[in-house]
């Protein structure tokens, strides 16, 4: 690459305390860097499954990252059999503060944030001289294959089916959904009931499934904004080897809680390895965009306005200052991890009052424009601004109160009811 | 309040619970009311004696404000005040003695500190008068020049504690700017007129300046000058302030929880509804949200950080209109017990709406971030 702009960025290192073996890695990654991975674009996303190009590019990086002896993005400390470079931590933290000016690979977090730690932490050997190290040379993106029709936060509820033939292969028969980038996955997490006589958590067991194959159909969903970003699978038949089991049978469950826990930990420490977050300010700083609108509309002065303007930054800081609060607590110990979940609630509930008032300062300006296309995003985050993915509002609610607060569960059937017994959205019709 | 208190700060914390539950629980202000009686002397004085006041008194003044954490810490004493609904004079007496020990003379704090650390001497501020910025703008009192001194004139309206002060601190705006006077409460022309106030522990009044003399070793700091001070005294007062109310709110949860664990209806515990549940997460996310901008407003208003001004009315909207909101709605959870006299709940809900206008109502504080915004 001639002229790389990032090369020239002059990159805030730990050089001082290189040992002779590191600082050899160091100048080599800054040199390969240089001439082989492009530019970072301070607008352009971690990742868009809306964006064919950006995933094609990714995937090529991660091969050229494997190729060049780097180990893939986030293989540097996975053990060499499994594709990785066997090397310790400061070696990785190393590459990435190289790395800061560039492009990595962020289409990969679902493989190397979930799906890898789940097969080192539960997988056969095979398994993981197979998937890990697919993931690193690049050959795999991975997707998760959890909610279904039926629903998403009642996960252990899934209906998809899985039978051992004759032939000793698993037979898959269901529907996932809201799978992330699905359209552009080579392999999937699937969990699937094995045995619907036993309790719901019981019968449950993960498979890795591949997703070119004739019995797998991925459509994506068009979302209310327009885009697509998530998809419905339809397995008809999916054959999965029982080399591809992952963890034991009926053993589902333990390997799901893995992969929640890996994907809690992986947004708690940022979900795009290596990509710097903005400086943020020690100081609460008003946004100017709520004043550049009233401006613009000529109600500075309108005192509706000026306090749903004040409202707005008081909004803003305290979601901010919560984050903060929960998460100096949670490093502390005086917060147990459940508190986790305050700041994801919070977060959401002022994202949903914030887009009220916003729209009620820019009022029918906010649906309609004559001379700005942006303008109806403002009215647009209004239909679109809820807490669904990762946990609905009501989910996340439940958990501050019973895992946090402490308070007592909700009613339901006796825990140990054979999943077949429960009512669902069929049973309960026919009912 | 604060996630991060350090070991001091914990001690501090510590002994003034142990101190209040032991001298003035909750049932203190209830036979209070029962009595007509405002406040507790002794308590108040055994309090002073913790220290509550001598936080911003120099040593040589008769203070230890060089060994503590100032606002800071004044408001780890406000929190558990709160937690009780303390009904003595705490804020106000606070405010006064800050503003002596920030712009007094060395005559002025040798004069007025060393009583009021040791809680012999009480304290109110006059600021402001009704009408919507009431709590935040001066105005309500004029100064001039009237021979060797000045002469006031106007009115000040919910003065917390001002039939019980010795001094008042009088803050008077005028076209030459900010000018501030320490004057005794009993000074001819003074007259001071109850106000029907809600929370049964706290006094407001009415106090009317007729033509008042207030000699010129009356005036704090410089004639027309007093704004920067008196920034900082606001500042002062609303972080101690919503740090009361988190303690307020905080009891208030706790109690709730215990209630909602421990009451049976249709043959569980209410607290197992999702009806109720949702709610409570909601609370103690905007109760977390109340703790974080109270303790940070301290801690920015102590270090005069830049964005000190902003900070207090930030967590001034959150902390008084949140627990306004989750107090009335633990008492809706408490069922129709909550709405008896015999009751707590009504005595921190009192404390809690009374808060929320207090020192500026929350849309005094949003047009006042606007203003700091340049908007």
């Amino acid at each position: 690459m001639q002229n790389n702009p990032a090369a020239e960025i002059v990159v805030k290192t730990t050089e001082d305390q290189d040992t002779d073996e590191v600082r050899a890695f160091r100048l080599r990654a800054r040199e390969w860097m240089k001439d082989n991975l492009p530019p970072r674009l301070p607008h352009e996303a971690g990742n868009d499954f809306d964006d064919a190009k950006l995933v094609e590019r990714d995937r090529e990086i991660q091969k050229k990252l494997h190729a060049a002896g780097f180990g893939g993005h986030q293989g540097i400390t996975v053990p060499v059999e499994y594709g990785g470079l066997g090397l310790d931590q400061r070696f990785e933290d190393v590459f990435l503060e190289e790395a800061s000016p560039y492009r990595l690979p962020w289409s990969y977090g679902n493989a190397t944030n979930i799906a890898m730690p789940c097969i080192l932490g539960h997988g056969t050997e095979e398994q993981k001289k197979k998937y890990v190290r697919k993931i690193l040379d690049g050959t795999h993106l991975w997707a998760q294959l959890l909610s279904e029709p039926s629903g998403g936060s009642d996960l252990a509820g899934v209906l998809t089916r899985a039978e051992q033939r004759e032939d000793g292969n698993w037979y898959l028969n269901g529907s996932k959904v809201w799978t992330t980038g699905g359209h552009h996955c080579d392999m999937g997490l699937c969990l699937a009931r094995t045995d619907p006589t036993v309790r719901k958590h019981a019968g449950l067991t993960m498979f890795l499934v591949d997703f070119h194959q004739p019995g797998m159909t991925v459509n994506p969903i068009k979302l209310v904004m327009g885009g697509s970003e998530f998809c419905q699978e339809f397995l008809d038949d999916v054959v999965v080897p029982d080399a591809d089991r992952l963890g034991e049978v009926n053993g589902g469950w333990k390997v799901a809680q893995t992969q929640l826990a890996s994907e809690r930990k992986g947004m708690a420490r940022g979900w795009h390895v290596g990509m710097h977050r903005a400086e943020t300010s020690p100081y609460i700083e008003p946004n100017a965009r709520y004043g550049k609108i009233a401006k613009k509309l000529g109600t500075e002065n309108d005192s509706y306005t000026r306090a749903m303007i004040g409202e707005l930054i008081v909004y803003d800081a305290v979601s901010d200052l919560i984050g903060k609060r929960i998460n100096t607590g949670l490093r502390s110990g005086k917060f147990h991890g459940e508190a986790g979940a305050i700041p994801s609630l919070m977060s959401s509930v002022f994202d949903i009052d914030r887009t009220k008032l916003v729209s009620a300062i820019c009022g029918p300006e906010a649906i309609a424009s004559v001379d700005e296309k942006s303008a109806n995003g403002v009215g647009m985050s209004r239909v679109s601004t809820h807490r669904i993915g990762g946990g609905t509002l009501e989910t996340q609610m439940n958990l501050v109160a019973e895992r946090h607060l402490g308070l007592p569960r909700e009613l339901g059937p006796a825990p140990d009811t054979p999943f077949n017994e429960l009512r669902s959205n069929k049973t309960a019709k026919i009912a | 309040m604060d996630i991060e208190l350090n070991e001091d700060q914990t001690m501090l914390q510590d002994m003034t619970r142990r101190f209040l539950e032991d001298r003035s629980p909750i049932g203190a202000l209830r036979k209070q009311v029962n009595a007509s009686e405002s406040f507790d002397r002794d308590v108040w004085k055994e309090g002073a004696e913790l220290g509550w006041i001598a936080l911003f008194v120099p040593e040589e003044n008769g203070g230890i404000a060089e060994s503590a954490g100032g606002v800071e810490d004044a408001a780890i004493v406000a929190e558990e005040l709160g937690r009780v609904v303390f009904s003595g004079p705490f804020i106000s007496t606070c405010a006064v003695t800050f503003a002596i020990a920030q712009s007094g003379s060395a005559e002025q704090r040798e004069a007025h500190l060393p009583g009021l650390a040791a809680g012999e001497t009480l304290g109110a501020w006059c600021l402001s008068g009704r009408g919507p910025m009431a709590g935040i703008d001066a105005g309500a009192i004029t100064a001039k020049a009237s021979g060797n001194g000045f002469e006031l004139n106007g009115s000040a309206a919910f003065v917390q504690d001002a039939a019980d002060a010795d001094l008042l601190l009088v803050t008077a705006a005028d076209g030459d700017g900010i000018s501030q006077f320490v004057i005794p409460s009993d000074s001819a022309g003074v007259s001071i007129e109850a106000m029907e106030a809600l929370d049964l522990g706290r006094r407001l009044y009415v106090v009317k300046f007729d033509s008042v003399k207030a000699e010129a070793d009356a005036l704090l700091g410089e004639a027309g000058k007093a704004q920067d001070a008196l920034e900082k005294q606001l500042q002062t007062v609303l972080a101690l302030q919503c740090a009361e109310t988190v303690g307020v709110t905080d009891r208030t949860f706790e109690f709730t929880l215990e209630w909602v664990n421990d009451r049976y209806a249709f043959g569980r515990p209410i607290g197992s509804y999702q009806g109720l549940k949702h709610r409570l997460a909601r609370h103690c996310g905007h109760l977390e949200g109340a703790k974080a901008a109270a303790s940070y407003a301290a801690r920015a208003v102590r270090n005069d950080a830049p964005d000190a001004a902003i900070a207090v009315s930030v967590a001034k909207s959150h902390c008084g209109r949140m627990s306004t909101e989750i107090i009335r709605d633990c008492l809706q959870m408490h069922g129709g017990i909550g709405l008896t006299w015999e009751h707590d709940i009504h005595l921190y809900l009192r404390r809690a709406v009374s808060n929320e206008q207090l020192w500026g109502s929350p849309a005094a504080h949003h047009e006042r971030l606007c203003q700091l915004a340049g908007v």
